[in-house]
């Protein structure tokens, strides 16, 4: 795979504008709000539009890295600040991009501690989208962890539904995560003799026995896996996105679990492919079981949030079951997954958090004929839920159906039972919708006003993305595939 | 033929002792000993800095100057200057006795850095001896502390029982090896250290340090001390005597040479000091003493990088020193400064920080997430560097351990934390006495926490290069 070095530091530009943002947000006082929303609006569409810019800019002829910048950062252990873009993680930065802006605009409303919360969320991406940019396994656990120490504050402080609890559990799972990552991580660059952290040079074949390869991948698997909701590791996840303030839970459900899932690819994967190949039946039990777990766990809620919590651990088993087919089209069907969860996921939790917003309820009992009250909410809320039952046309449509027809080949009883799932989870979602959207009307939200014009537009934007990436599935399986490609060959 | 100006800020912290001394026997005037002192450490701190490129051998060869013993110099001297500046109010001595608290102080922090020069266990011993009788003295200075002859017997006994064994472990050493100085020890004791009497006797030795460190079994003292001295002496006790401690660790551990046996011991002493730090911390309602067994933990951390015994452990070690340094100090502040009474104060009095100063409130944030070695603080690198060092050697169950640990003790910095940013400040509560010297101060320690914890490449190589001098 060829590495391209970028002539202007595009990805180190996205980082610098988190960067400064985050400095501008510090700078202003608590009193001007408004300034403050601003100054995150214009940051985070800059990131936005560089993360198009590259997505579009990247030359898929050649594939690779591209996009590179490299400079040595600790010489003494080897460690550089390496940055580049490939196949799996642009589609990666343009979620990230696109649910930043639209979560900064879904928070318009926030009128609590603003300085701090819109402070932390710049923290926050600035360490998702280093995440997704960096080789340097130094700098990936730095990244990762700094995406994840401003969730406690931002789930505690503004959040909601026994939030300390939900903050806690989140922070502590998240940081066991990290626990197992770092001593394998370590084991990895010292079992290599290579004293570098540098990626690309550590996934050469070769330098790792398959007995290391297997100890690695299991920890990194278990580690980069309780983020990314795996059964049983996912308890933390629905308390979590339910406590959670909207913005947030966007920012959480739709990019902060793919960090799992992407980082059990990019490090587990990338590194260790005889270890992935050994536990990759695992993979596909627990993902499975995950899958099947969380559409049955949704029947039972009676909270809108933890219908769709569960819901996500169950998209994210199907994310988990792609990877562990080992196939082409297995990785390709997980990353558009990937994405196309996170985008349904930021609609899905902006609908929620507008209509919990103005009828200060989640409970589906209290709610009701709710598209007669609030039309365009409802939409919204709808198209989300219609998404995720994997409607054709509608971007998740080609994820589900790619890794389902991969894991019929490999793996046919896990195939069926997660495709059987898969059809009572239409049921609960539609069920949910049923009851909220339609259905008799209850008084007390009789007189709510709608989505605002100005509130709409982060909610229009993300329907846009969803029907263009399930209209045109190949703008991504394209780009996804100059990656995969060559993962799969370089296979020994 | 002696080379004074290798001994210069050794020389100053004396004359500063004796400017104390004077003050102390004339009428108390707390500003003018405050500003006096403010003074003389910022000098000391411009000295010590002054005289790191100097390496020397002095008295008879028991007495090293190196860059290693100035780069702790330098940190010692830095800890006493901060230490210093938190004193304007000193609420908890009383104002006649502030002399006498500057004048401990400094015959403890000379005491520390001649501690870390020493290479003759006499010196070593006589050193560590006289910093920690101005501690017991210190200690005792707490007013309106109604158990404070209880917590200084405590300490004071638990100290010379340290005191004791390290002296047996001298002899024993002495015995096997026919010498006191480090240098020559270093060449004869790989050869002897498989004998029982030397092998014993060379743990016996560290317990004075591991008294220091409050490195289990000797860490029962942790809790009481911190809880019962002066916040301002806490600081002290929790930052500088802990460089010095970490310093000495380091030096003798050298001479071991990687021995199985000794080896496995400081990874029995490591796993067990940390496990009971972060657990006991849990419980913990006040402050200090949450703070104290956090420094218990840390001194299992700590000892991972010296048991290492590769030139990558000693320079973890010396950069995680620098690392407790800076990350306890901005703790102690922010109790300093919140207990403007010179109280103690409990975890729940943090309340509502983020509003009645939101500077110390992202100080202590940082340092927290530093303590518990998230990046991008300084703390990581510390806790990386140390675990990079275990990891050469092979020791992959003590890291993972130590990152389990790493876990536990986030649920109580969690805690802290969500006392200072959750909850809402009493309604009847004055506003922080917070002036504007505290901002820059504690602005400069965010910018330290959060630049060398990016960018940490020039602090690593100072400690590569003290570690150096000791192989």
């Amino acid at each position: 795979m060829p590495t391209v070095y970028a002539d202007i530091p595009i990805l180190s530009g996205i980082l610098l504008v988190c960067l400064a943002g985050l400095f501008l947000i510090l700078a202003t006082p608590a009193e001007k709000a408004a300034r403050i929303k601003k100054i995150s609006a214009v940051s985070s569409g800059l990131t936005l539009a560089a993360a198009v810019y590259l997505f579009f800019a990247y030359d898929r002829g050649i594939g690779g890295m591209q996009f590179a910048e490299k400079i040595p950062w600790i010489p003494s252990l080897g460690i550089s600040y390496f940055n580049a873009v490939d196949g799996f993680s642009l589609p990666m930065l343009l979620l990230t991009g696109i649910v930043f802006f639209t979560g900064v605009l879904t928070m318009w409303e926030l009128t609590e501690r603003v300085k701090e919360f819109f402070a932390l969320v710049f923290l926050l991406v600035l360490g998702v989208y280093g995440l997704f940019m960096s080789l340097d396994l130094f700098f990936i656990f730095v990244w990762y962890d700094v995406s994840l120490f401003p969730m406690y504050l931002l789930i505690a402080v503004w959040g909601s539904t026994r939030k300390e609890y939900g903050a806690m559990k989140l922070t502590l799972y998240l940081l066991a995560g990290s626990a197992l990552i770092l001593p394998a991580l370590l084991y990895l660059v010292f079992v290599s003799g290579l004293n570098t952290f540098d990626l690309l040079q550590l996934m050469a074949p070769g330098t790792f026995t398959p007995a290391q390869q297997r100890f690695a991948f299991l920890l990194f698997y278990i580690g980069f896996g309780i983020l990314a909701g795996v059964w049983p590791l996912h308890t933390w996840s629905p308390v979590g996105h339910v406590a959670a303030p909207t913005a947030v839970s966007m920012i959480h459900a739709g990019v902060l679990m793919k960090i799992g899932a992407f980082g059990v690819l990019r490090v587990g994967i990338f590194l260790c492919p005889e270890g992935w190949r050994h536990w990759a039946e695992l993979m596909a039990l627990l993902a499975t079981v995950g899958i099947v777990y969380g559409v049955f766990a949704g029947l039972r809620q009676t909270d809108l949030k933890y219908v769709i919590g569960y819901s996500s651990v169950s998209h994210m088993g199907i994310v988990g079951l792609g990877l562990s087919t080992v196939t082409v089209d297995g990785l390709n069907g997980a990353v558009y997954q990937m994405f196309a969860h996170g985008i349904m996921t930021a609609l899905f939790f902006s609908a929620v958090g507008y209509i919990y917003d103005k009828t200060h309820t989640k409970a589906i009992a209290e709610l009701g004929g709710l598209s007669r009250t609030m039309p365009r909410a409802s939409a919204y809320f709808i198209v989300a839920a219609l998404t995720g039952v994997g409607v054709p046309c509608l971007a998740s449509f080609w994820g589900e159906l790619v890794v389902f027809i991969s894991s019929f080949k490999v793996y046919p009883l896990y195939g069926t039972l997660a495709v059987a799932a898969l059809a009572v989870g239409a049921l609960f979602i539609l069920r949910v919708v049923q009851k909220t959207c339609y259905g008799p009307e209850n008084e007390k939200w009789a007189n709510l006003p709608d989505v605002s014009p100005g509130l709409a537009v982060p909610r229009m934007i993300l329907v846009s993305v969803i029907v263009l990436f399930g209209l045109f599935p190949s703008l991504l399986f394209d780009l996804i595939r100059t990656a995969s490609m060559p993962l799969m060959a370089g296979l020994p | 033929m002696t080379n004074w100006p290798a001994f210069t800020p050794e020389i100053y912290y004396v004359a500063v002792a004796a400017v104390f001394l004077v003050l102390s026997m004339v009428r108390a005037d707390h500003r003018r000993d405050y500003q006096t002192a403010v003074v003389l450490s910022a000098l000391g701190v411009g000295i010590t800095l002054a005289s790191t490129g100097i390496t020397a051998d002095l008295f008879f060869g028991s007495y090293r100057v190196d860059i290693f013993s100035q780069v702790f110099k330098v940190l010692l001297a830095c800890g006493f200057f901060l230490v210093v500046v938190l004193c304007s109010e000193l609420s908890g001595v009383e104002r006649r006795l502030h002399p006498e608290f500057y004048l401990l102080l400094t015959t403890s922090t000379l005491a520390l850095m001649l501690l870390v020069s020493s290479v003759h266990l006499l010196t070593v011993y006589v050193s560590l001896e006289l910093s920690s009788y101005s501690l017991y003295v210190l200690v005792y200075l707490r007013k309106n502390q109604p158990q404070r002859e209880r917590t200084v017997v405590h300490y004071f006994l638990i100290g010379a029982s340290a005191s004791a064994v390290m002296v047996f472990g001298i002899a024993l050493l002495y015995g096997s090896t026919r010498t006191m100085y480090l240098a020559e020890m270093a060449r004869i004791l790989p050869a002897v250290i498989s004998q029982p009497a030397a092998a014993v006797g060379f743990v016996m030795t560290l317990a004075g340090f591991f008294f220091k460190l409050a490195v289990f079994p000797f860490h029962f003292w942790a809790p009481g001390v911190y809880e019962g001295s002066a916040n301002q002496l806490t600081a002290y006790i929790a930052t500088a005597s802990k460089v010095a401690a970490i310093a000495l660790l380091v030096r003798l551990t050298a001479l071991g040479d990687a021995s199985a046996p000794l080896a496995h011991a400081l990874v029995m002493l490591s796993i067990v000091t940390m496990t009971v730090g972060n657990v006991s911390a849990i419980v913990q309602k006040d402050l200090k003493r949450l703070l104290a067994y956090s420094s218990v933990a840390h001194a299992g951390y700590v000892l991972i990088g010296v048991l290492s015994m590769n030139p990558a452990g000693y320079a973890a070690a010396i950069f995680y020193s620098a690392t407790l340094l800076t990350l306890k100090f901005t703790c102690f502040m922010v109790v300093v400064r919140v207990a403007a009474d010179g109280a103690n104060i409990t975890v729940e009095q943090l309340a509502g920080l983020h509003r009645r100063s939101p500077v110390l409130a992202l100080a202590l944030m940082l340092a927290l997430f530093g303590l518990c070695g998230i990046p991008p603080t300084i703390g990581f690198v510390g806790k990386l560097l140390v675990f990079t060092a275990a990891m050469e050697r092979g020791y992959f169950t003590l890291v993972l351990i130590a990152m389990i640990n790493v876990v536990i003790s986030l649920y109580y910095y969690l805690l802290v934390l969500k006392a200072a940013y959750l909850t809402e400040p009493a309604p009847d509560l004055p506003p922080l006495a917070v002036t504007v010297g505290d901002k820059v101060l504690a602005g400069a320690l965010i910018v330290v926490i959060t630049v060398f914890g990016f960018y940490p490449a020039p602090l690593i190589q100072i400690a590569r290069s003290a570690a150096a001098v000791l192989l």
